[in-house]
Order: structure tokens, then sequence, then C-alpha cells
């Protein structure tokens, strides 16, 4: 199996380098229109509040051990007291967070288009490559593959003969979705709306309501041992100006 | 904070500027970046940037940041007819602009008419209620006029909501310490050393609120901080070392009764004070003679 076959220079021409430009192209398109409807969200009192609360008890998690038994057990308590402690949330309002964030009119229209303006043109450029740029072998991966990849890449090829390594167009469309990242960050600046990939995951983690941070931190905060650490401070100061003075 | 090649940086840049050598737009731009206070020279450079059209039209859209760091430069300087021209050829540009509205507020500050700025910033905060920056300027306001206490408490309502902003704990903490309210400074120094827990500074300021606090419990801890003050900056600290030496003789003076002698650190004490001998020597040798006799008067 290991012959191999010479690619018309032509598929170069007329295949791999007007589909790359074609993403940037639509990429830098949808950067613009993103940017016109560019709603300003008026950010909420609440979740801003909890945000920080966030931070300062992630801080006091991790910097436990500088300052006094004393004050870290008051603010222990100030954090995780049942009756009004910063972190706790009481049963019921737990799920209440994420059914208000699937409610909120304006989130929900924010989320929607968002999802849209990556969904629409994903689609329509997938449609698009598979329509005019299948059935024929495009390009060759430089390293081995096994046979598993074969129907993930060389979709409109109906020969098993032919190497895994000689893949059709649409791997190439696939490619340059996640490849063209960085340089659009370079032409677009940072945070630009064709990063997709993080969408991607941002979207895969959305259950997370801020509630549920809350009660992990309030639990992280519970197990925390506080160990001071200056008392060893002063064995270290001895010895570093001991080093100074010889 | 700003880090010492950070600073470095901008000093040489300075000198290079000061000395006719250009690169006034880097150096305008890390003022920019690094929040320092240069207020004459951001004046001086920048105005001369924006007065020459050519070198305004090399900046392209940076010409607008330009204008809004000269206005609040001029309104550090007070050159406030400057500073108004700067407003005007920003609202012109941008009519609705909260940023300009800011600006429009400052300026009114900077002349004096409280009540104006007040209201100002109270129509810009129904707008957002969550502008830190505007918040930030009521309590400067308050505190400007002299009324601290006003200043205290929407420095505390703002912590309510934004507590993992560190520097509003170190203006309280500054404030409280002016109106000798030391627990209150203590408990703003402990937020600082869990925010930021390898900055020396927050260490030795805690531990002179805790020296001045006194009792033997906060002597011993004040004495802990000072060590480690000591240790992240490697023994140069001359306060640190000061610090030490007074609190051992502190707690020997306060448990003289009581043959509680802490092992730790017996050595702790000779040790500083044969440090600061040293650095006297180096820095300041005809002082000397007045350290040597602090000293043993406090060994006694």
């Amino acid at each position: 199996m290991a012959e191999d076959l010479v690619l018309d220079t032509a598929i170069r021409d007329w295949v791999l380098i007007p589909l790359s430009v074609v993403m940037v192209l639509i990429g830098i398109l949808r950067y613009f229109v993103s940017k016109l409807m560019l709603s300003s969200q008026v950010p909420d009192p609440k979740i801003v509040k909890e945000g920080q609360v966030i931070v300062r008890a992630r801080n006091l998690r991790a910097a436990a051990n500088f300052i006094p038994p004393k004050s870290f057990r008051s603010r222990r308590v100030y954090f995780s007291n049942e009756e009004n402690g910063l972190l706790f949330v009481p049963k019921g309002q737990a799920q209440n967070a994420q059914a208000q964030m699937f409610s909120d009119p304006n989130m929900a229209m924010d989320m929607m288009k968002k999802n849209l303006s990556m969904i629409i043109p994903q689609t329509l450029t997938f449609a698009w490559v598979n329509f005019f740029f299948s059935g024929f072998v495009a390009a060759k991966i430089p390293f081995p593959l096994t046979q598993r990849f074969r129907s993930m890449l060389q979709n409109g090829i109906d020969l098993s003969s032919v190497d895994v390594s000689y893949v059709s167009s649409r791997s190439w469309y696939f490619l340059n979705l996640f490849g063209l990242r960085g340089l659009f960050s370079l032409i677009l600046g940072e945070e630009n709306a064709t990063d997709d990939t993080q969408r991607m995951m941002q979207m895969s983690g959305f259950g997370f309501g801020p509630s549920k941070s809350l009660g992990a931190e309030k639990d992280g905060l519970d197990i925390v041992q506080h160990e001071w650490a200056l008392p060893k401070f002063e064995h270290r100061a001895e010895a570093v100006l001991k080093k100074l003075i010889r | 904070m700003v880090s010492k090649t950070e600073e470095t940086q901008l000093n040489r840049l300075e000198n290079q500027v000061d000395n006719g050598g250009g690169g006034a737009w880097d150096y305008l731009c890390l003022v920019r970046k690094l929040k320092v206070r240069r207020s004459e020279k951001v004046f001086k450079y920048g105005l001369s940037i924006l007065n020459d059209p050519k070198k305004r039209s090399a900046l392209g859209p940076e010409e607008w940041t330009l204008y809004e760091q000269v206005a609040i430069a001029a309104m550090d300087c007070q050159c406030l007819d400057v500073t108004k021209d700067c407003i005007k050829v920003l609202q012109k540009k941008f009519p609705e602009s909260k940023r300009v509205g800011r600006l429009n507020g400052m300026l009114l500050e900077a002349k004096g008419s409280w009540a104006e700025a007040e209201k100002a910033y109270s129509s810009l905060l129904e707008d957002n209620s969550l502008d830190q920056v505007i918040h930030k300027r009521r309590v400067a306001m308050a505190k400007a006029q002299g009324n601290i206490s006003k200043a205290i408490e929407l420095l505390n309502k703002y912590l309510e909501i934004f507590m993992a902003d560190h520097d509003a704990w170190r203006e309280l903490a500054d404030i409280y310490v002016s109106l000798q309210m030391y627990k209150q400074a203590a408990f703003c120094y402990e937020e600082l050393i869990l925010s930021q827990p390898t900055v020396p500074l927050y260490h030795l300021a805690y531990a002179d609120v805790l020296y001045t606090l006194g009792g033997l419990e906060n002597l011993q801890t004040a004495k802990k901080y000072y060590a480690s003050t000591i240790d992240l900056t490697g023994g140069k600290n001359t306060r640190a070392l000061f610090g030490i030496c007074l609190c051992t003789s502190a707690i020997a003076q306060v448990s003289k009764g009581r043959n509680k002698e802490d092992k730790e650190s017996p050595e702790l004490q000779s040790l500083a004070a044969t440090a600061l001998e040293k650095d006297y020597k180096q820095r300041a040798a005809d002082k000397l003679g007045l350290l040597t006799s602090a000293l043993r008067s406090l060994k006694i």
C-alpha cells in the first residue's frame, strides 16, 4: 500500500488555497458583524458580588497560613456561617439560579445571538465544501494514520485501498477551522468573535451556575487546616541575617 | 505594584526623554500601563505631541487616549484651561461617552465645585451602578473635602460589593491608620496579606500596626511579621530590622515578671542589631554613634 499518489498541483491552486482564503474572509466578516450587533450588557450586581466573594474566599484559602489563627477563624465563620455567611446558599436557591439564567430574557437573547453567529456560517461553509469539494483526494497528511480515521477523513473517497494519509477536503476544512484562530488573533487583535473553540468549551461547561461554585468554595474553606507559617519565618529570618552578616 | 524591572525601564525612558532623546510616546504608553503618577512630565510631553499636528495624526486612534491622559495630568497640575480644551475635543468626537462624562466630573472636582461634581457622578452611577472608577472618585472627593467619615462609609460600601479590590483595601487601611483606628487597620492589612502574601510591604505595615496596638500577644505577632519581612526582602529592610530590636525589648519589658522566654529566636535581636550596624557603617557612617547608643539603651 505504500505507493505514492501524485496529486495534481491544480488541487493546491484551486482547492486548498481558496478554501483557506474563504474561511479567513468569513471570519473577518463575522467579526465585524458581531461588533455591529454588540449589545452592552449591564452586569448584574449580585453576580458581580458573588464573583468577588469567590475571589476573596479563594485568596483566604490560598494564603490562610499567613495570618494569625484568630483572624483566620473569624473570617472562616464570616464566610460559612449558617445564617448569613456569604458563601452559604440554602438548598432551594441553588436550583433557582440556573433556571433564572435561562429565563432571563436578555441573557437568553445574547446566548442565542452568539450561538447563531457561530453555527450558521459554520453550517453554510461546511455544506459548500461538501458540495463542491468532495469526491477527490485533496491532500496528504505527512504522518501515517491508522485505519480508524478512514471514515472521518476520507468521506468522499469510496476506494478502500487508498492510504489513510490521503484525505479529502473536508478534513482540510476542519484543520482550517481550528487552526485559523491564531491567524485571527494576529489580524484582529485578541478577543474576537471568531474564537469558536473557546465558545464551544464554554458551552459544554455551561451548567455551572454561580451558586455551585459558592458551595464548592465553602466546602474548600471548611476543609482548610490552619497552620500558621509565621513562626517558621523567625528561623528563616535568622538564617538570612546570619548569611548577610558573614 | 510596579516591579523592579519595570521601574528601571520607566526611569531609563524618563531620562531619555528628559535629555531630548525622543521616545516620548513610549514613555507615555508605559506610564499609562503601569498607572504611575508622573503628571508634570506626562503633561509636558503629551501636550507637545498633541500640539504638533504631524505627530498627532501619526498616532491614529490612540490620539483620543492621549487626550484623556493629558487631560488628567493637566488637572493634576492645575492647568484647567488645557483640561477644558482636551475635554471639548473629546466631547466633540464621542458625544455620549461615559468616559468623557467622568472627565467632566473630575474637572468639576478639580475646580472645587463639590456639589456639582457629586451630581455629575450620581447621574453617571444611575446608568451603570457598577462602575468601579466612579465609586472611587466619590471616595476621593469625600477625602479631599476632609469628610473622612463619609469617605470611610463610602469605601466600606464599595468593598461590600467589590471585595477583591486590593487597592481599595489599602486605601481603607491608610485612612484607618490616619484616624488611629488600629484594629480596623489591622483587619485591612490582613486582607492585603491574604490577597498578595509575598509583598513585604504589607507584612511590614501589619507589623507596625500590631506593634502600635501593644499587648504581649500583639508584640509577639508583630515580631513574627517583622521577621517575615526580613525574610522576604533578604534582610535589606532597615525598618524591619529596627522593628525586631524594638519588639524584642518591648516584649522583655512587658514580660519582665513572668519568665516566658520564647525559645525561638534569642539570637534574632543581636543578629538584627549587627546587621543594622553593618548597614549604617556602609551607608551613613557618621550616624553610627547614634545607632549604637540607641541600641544599647534598648537592650537594658
